[in-house]
């Protein structure tokens, strides 16, 4: 896990990407967090505007028992253990867990009634069951489809974008 | 099949059989094949050669000294690795470009083949089959869509209604708007490219494996894998999660839903293993 202080020229944007599997964190108002490949993952952006603090996850499966050696070395690649390392490592840059804006992108699904195919499903039930507990709300959410997504955060603005796969334009998903 | 016939015959910009697969693949099978009949082979496509070896010189094959001709190559990787090799060169050739008629952009369909390459190997190997030939399948089982993309340019509504409104699978919707779907265009084109029977039934049959008799397992390993790179965002364009889910393929593979979970962790981390393979994102 990497958590961004960077020094910046004043004016310049630092762009950093999330990698599947991967979390970012930054107070840095130049910043703008990316995560491509979101398929049946879930992106996650949490953003305090007060602390001007927030982050970004990419996190795959529901579920970090299915490896919990890969787990502990990488809670981000699931979402019970990455939703925790996010919002600790945004803590850290002072953001407050019932200040934060909670975004949620991907989770797309295919035709599956079964259900034993759609991981998308199962990541967003996880994402959800977690916040429920915690008595967390989610402030705006593109989830499902059959579509891949790019998300984005902007860390001066707290502004979430989305790229839809198929679609060349962006659009705004949440203005924190 | 006329119909297929006349869908391949008219596309202008296909690309040359890939011929050096079809001639190792049938290699593969043989035990007692003399390393010299594999170099003879590659070496006849010198720009095939510098690849390979410049790909296996790259940080990523692991090699502790650098190789400086096929014949090292293969004696130090092994025949099954610089077979791979050659695929992943070759895939890239026929598959890097953009298909607009499908809403993917340049490499796109590229990193989706390749992820789904990694996906049916990860899946072969756990499952005890051999992997050359999933590995094979699934890097060229949506070659169809190079034959169909310039018929579906222009159609992204029609498409769209199909699949959302009606209820449609993608491949249904292909063959509502047009009369046949990328699917058995891709085998129809890779056995008239000689590839084994085995492999143009398995591109086929890659969103219906049981039908894909007698290779059903084969086409099934290719069916997760394509899901698969769907779920690791490698699955770009159109509408392309509108696969139907086939619950009789992890009864014929005796495989559960945590399984696949399972598969989807070690396709992800094969991918950043092999990371010359995918291009790296903008």
């Amino acid at each position: 896990m990497r958590t961004s202080c960077l020094k910046d020229v004043a004016g310049f944007d630092k762009r950093l990407v999330v990698g599947v599997g991967a979390l970012e964190v930054s107070n840095n108002p130049g910043a703008i967090l990316t995560t491509y490949s979101l398929g049946s993952c879930l992106g996650v952006t949490i953003y305090d505007p007060l602390a001007r603090a927030g982050g970004l996850l990419h996190t795959m499966l529901p579920d970090s028992t299915i490896n919990a050696a890969k787990a502990a070395e990488r809670p981000a690649m699931f979402m019970d253990t990455g939703l925790a390392a996010l919002f600790r490592a945004a803590y850290e840059l002072g953001a407050e867990k019932h200040r934060v804006h909670i975004c949620v992108a991907g989770g797309s699904q295919f035709m599956d009634d079964s259900g034993l195919f759609n991981i998308g499903q199962r990541n967003y039930k996880m994402f959800t069951d977690i916040l429920r507990q915690h008595g967390l709300v989610i402030a705006a959410r593109a989830v499902g489809g059959y579509v891949s997504r790019t998300m984005q955060l902007q860390i001066g603005t707290g502004e979430v974008r989305l790229k839809t796969s198929g679609q060349h334009s962006e659009t705004i998903l949440h203005r924190s | 099949m006329q119909i297929l016939d006349d869908y391949i015959n008219r596309v202008k910009t296909l690309p040359p059989a890939p011929r050096i697969l079809t001639e190792l693949l049938r290699l593969l099978n043989d035990t007692e094949v003399d390393a010299g009949r594999i170099v003879d082979l590659i070496a006849f496509d010198p720009a095939l050669t510098a690849k390979l070896l410049q790909r296996c010189n790259s940080a990523a094959s692991g090699l502790a000294e650098p190789v400086c001709d096929l014949h090292q190559a293969v004696s130090l990787m092994g025949f099954n690795e610089i077979y791979r090799m050659v695929a992943v060169v070759v895939g890239e050739g026929l598959l890097g470009a953009a298909q607009r008629g499908y809403g993917i952009d340049s490499g796109e369909l590229w990193q989706h083949s390749a992820t789904a390459a990694l996906a049916a190997k990860v899946i072969a190997d756990k499952l005890g089959a051999e992997s050359d030939l999933a590995f094979t399948a699934a890097l060229l089982h949506d070659i169809g869509k190079l034959v169909l993309n310039g018929f579906l340019e222009g159609s992204y509504e029609p498409v769209l209604k199909q699949t959302g409104a009606s209820g449609q699978s993608f491949i249904e919707a292909e063959k509502t708007l047009l009369g046949v779907e990328h699917a058995e265009v891709g085998g129809r084109l890779l056995a008239r490219w000689n590839f084994p029977e085995g492999l143009v039934q398995t591109v086929w049959h890659h969103h219906d494996p049981v039908e894909a008799h007698p290779y059903q397992q084969l086409a099934g390993y290719v069916y997760l894998a394509d899901l698969i790179a769907h779920c690791l965002g490698q699955g770009q364009g159109f509408q392309s999660f509108a696969i139907r889910g086939r619950p009789e393929v992890l009864e014929m593979l005796e495989i559960s839903p945590k399984e696949i979970e399972g598969f989807v962790l070690q396709t992800a981390l094969a991918v950043e293993e092999a990371n010359w393979i995918i291009p790296r994102l903008p």
